[in-house]
């Protein structure tokens, strides 16, 4: 049980340490660095990561990214909605952040069945430390079934020390694209 | 499920309501804490005042006024408040030890009264708190223009682009959409606008991902008016009266439907395709065709310091230089399209969007990201909506940016194909109602 329990620890990290990697190549792009990897049934599916800088939209994170390479390939492949749904179903996601608020919705609406995330995300995290969106209660209105959000499972703090040293290292070489603070670009009219 | 509120006076329609950062609460039922008062020696009132604020400063109470005047039976008594009382019935067992001293000395005789825990954040709250024990109100000075109330040209150019996306959501065949239309106010012009696609529509107008962000083009109302169809006044043939409808098109209100709703003709595209996450991604394709290179970033650089830099200047004067930067931008873009170019925004910096429906949390969540300025929605989104209905995502203080959100109240019956609008005609019809 134990041996189980360690090999499973292993498996983890050795996921979380793939999300790493694509966070590493977000900072050598002068992103913000996040990554993250998509597993089914123990393969990687899709990778990802912040893009927002590059494409200019703030929406572009980690996992929207890699949600949209699945989407893309299984559309091409033929796949219908309800095959798409049941596949994202069984995927885990293993990210170096705890996902956003609009990342926590969107994995929600998707019906993800899993997530592992490294540091939390003091200001905008979407899974406990701002709202908690992987809960099921809080998606829909309760009363209208139909529309209930879908919770999933998750779990933070995995190597979540490499995660903080990659955004420190982030902040240290400065972020190109910020706007400087206190400097309001439209006119009031 | 229902969409809309059904019994809003037709005097209201087309009002622009401000939606608050935290739930409005009545005003007779703000919280309040216990204190301790007592009657005082108009003669010793300075004195006894600046101990006890030695003493006993109200710290988390600056609203509430020290002292208080009060006319009983034709004579003037000065009451002060020492300190807060516990919600206990135990008196004089929580009074601070220099508190009973000085009560002792100047042989007061003390009683309990309710004060408001927090300040005012309305004239109405304010009136109501000066009924238990005089407080201050500073009614609050927002940088968010609309906040305190719109002009009329304001008022009249938001009703113009709302009736704009209401447009775009019915201009899909077969059913209604949320749509979504994303407006740099300082030049009144649409910067990107899109439809829901989370299934893919037979859309005339070009809303195909990455087609949707308009080049530059400034848009006069005379333009929006052409592009919209003139709506009459005619309850003839009015569906106002059916049963409540879902609305089962619309994104933002059915997030988690995507993989099993029923759609004809329409094949699915994404689940994130709601029209705000399509507008985000077009105003971003508009900001990479406008800007493609970086040597404009060299430009935005150089016009950062140009703002930045007379540090001396006061605020309105500031302002005035920042509105010039800005109209040049425009005026180059006008007279000489491929010459210099637009202040390129961070992101959405200074934009509006308007949505027909409030959006969903993942929706209401990008637009923070985005950076945009203010929303404003026609329909509240009871079943998943963000900015007032299940959540309230402006109010939320850890985010790194915040939106104002309004509401321009609409009647349902607008979203019918053919019949019955309420025309925007006469200008009263378009007064700011701040609440």
């Amino acid at each position: 049980m134990e041996a189980c329990e360690t090999e499973e620890i292993i498996y983890i990290d050795e996921c979380m340490k793939l999300a790493l990697e694509q966070a590493n190549l977000a900072l050598n792009n002068l992103e913000v660095p996040v990554g993250c990897v998509i597993i089914e049934d123990e393969k990687v599916i899709a990778a990802g990561r912040n893009r927002t800088n590059e494409t200019r939209n703030a929406t572009r994170h980690a996992e929207m990214e890699a949600i949209d390479i699945l989407l893309e390939q299984w559309q091409r492949n033929g796949l219908s909605k309800a095959d798409i749904a049941k596949r994202f179903s069984k995927c885990t996601l293993y990210v170096t952040c705890e996902p956003c608020i609009m990342c926590a919705a969107a994995l929600s609406i998707l019906g993800i069945k899993e997530v592992y995330y490294g540091c939390a995300n003091d200001k905008f995290g979407g899974c406990g430390s701002i709202l908690a969106l992987h809960t099921s209660e809080s998606g829909g209105s309760t009363r209208d079934e139909v529309s209930q959000g879908r919770g999933f499972k998750c779990t933070g703090g995995i190597m979540a020390p490499e995660a903080i040293s990659l955004f420190r290292s982030f902040y240290e070489q400065g972020n190109p694209n910020a706007p400087k603070p206190h400097r309001p670009l439209a006119p009031s009219i | 499920m229902p969409s809309t509120d059904r019994n809003i006076d037709k005097e209201e329609y087309w009002k622009i309501i401000h939606i608050p950062d935290k739930a409005p609460i009545p005003p007779h039922l703000q919280p309040t804490v216990n204190a301790y008062a007592t009657v005082i020696n108009p003669k010793h009132a300075n004195t006894l005042i600046r101990r006890l604020n030695k003493i006993f400063p109200l710290e988390d109470l600056r609203h509430v006024k020290r002292i208080c005047k009060k006319c009983v039976e034709g004579n003037v008594q000065l009451l002060v408040i020492l300190c807060l009382a516990s919600d206990g019935s135990d008196q004089s067992e929580n009074i601070p030890s220099e508190m009973v001293e000085l009560i002792k000395s100047y042989q007061l005789s003390t009683f309990i009264t309710k004060v408001s825990k927090y300040a005012a954040t309305s004239k109405e709250e304010w009136e109501e708190q000066c009924k238990l024990w005089p407080t201050s109100y500073h009614p609050p000075t927002y940088n968010i223009d609309g906040i305190t109330g719109f002009s009329e040209e304001n008022s009249q150019s938001v009703c113009e682009f709302m009736k704009l996306a209401i447009d775009l959501a019915k201009s899909v065949d077969g059913q209604i959409v949320n749509a979504a239309v994303i407006v740099n106010p300082a030049s009144n012009q649409v910067v990107a606008r899109s439809c829901d696609q989370v299934f893919s529509q037979n859309n005339p107008s070009r809303n195909s991902a990455g087609e949707g962000y308009l080049e530059p083009c400034k848009l006069t109302s005379s333009s929006i008016s052409n592009g919209l169809q003139t709506y009459t006044n005619s309850s003839s043939n009015s569906s106002f009266n059916e049963q409540k409808r879902t609305y089962g098109g619309v994104s933002c209100l059915h997030p988690w439907q995507w993989a099993e709703q029923q759609s004809q003709a329409s094949c699915f595209r994404h689940p994130f395709h709601h029209a705000a996450m399509v507008a985000i991604e077009n105003s971003a394709a508009r900001d990479r065709y406008l800007f493609p290179a970086s040597e404009h970033i060299v430009d935005k650089c150089w016009q950062a310091e140009v703002m930045d830099s007379p540090s001396t200047v006061s605020p309105s004067k500031k302002q005035k230089t920042e509105t010039k930067v800005e109209d040049s931008g425009i005026q180059n873009s006008e007279h000489n399209a491929c010459g210099s170019m637009p202040v390129r925004p961070y992101l959405c910096t200074g934009y509006d969007i308007y949505l027909v429906w409030e959006p969903c949390i993942m929706c209401a969540m990008a637009l923070v990201h985005q950076r945009i300025k203010r929303i404003f929605y026609a329909f509240p989104n009871h079943n998943a909506g963000a900015l007032g209905s299940l959540h309230r995502l402006q109010g939320e203080k850890s985010l790194n940016h915040h939106y104002a959100v309004f509401r321009v109240f609409l009647p349902e019956s607008i979203l019918d194909r053919d019949d019955v609008v309420t025309a925007v005609s006469g200008s009263d019809k378009n007064k700011t109602h701040v609440l």
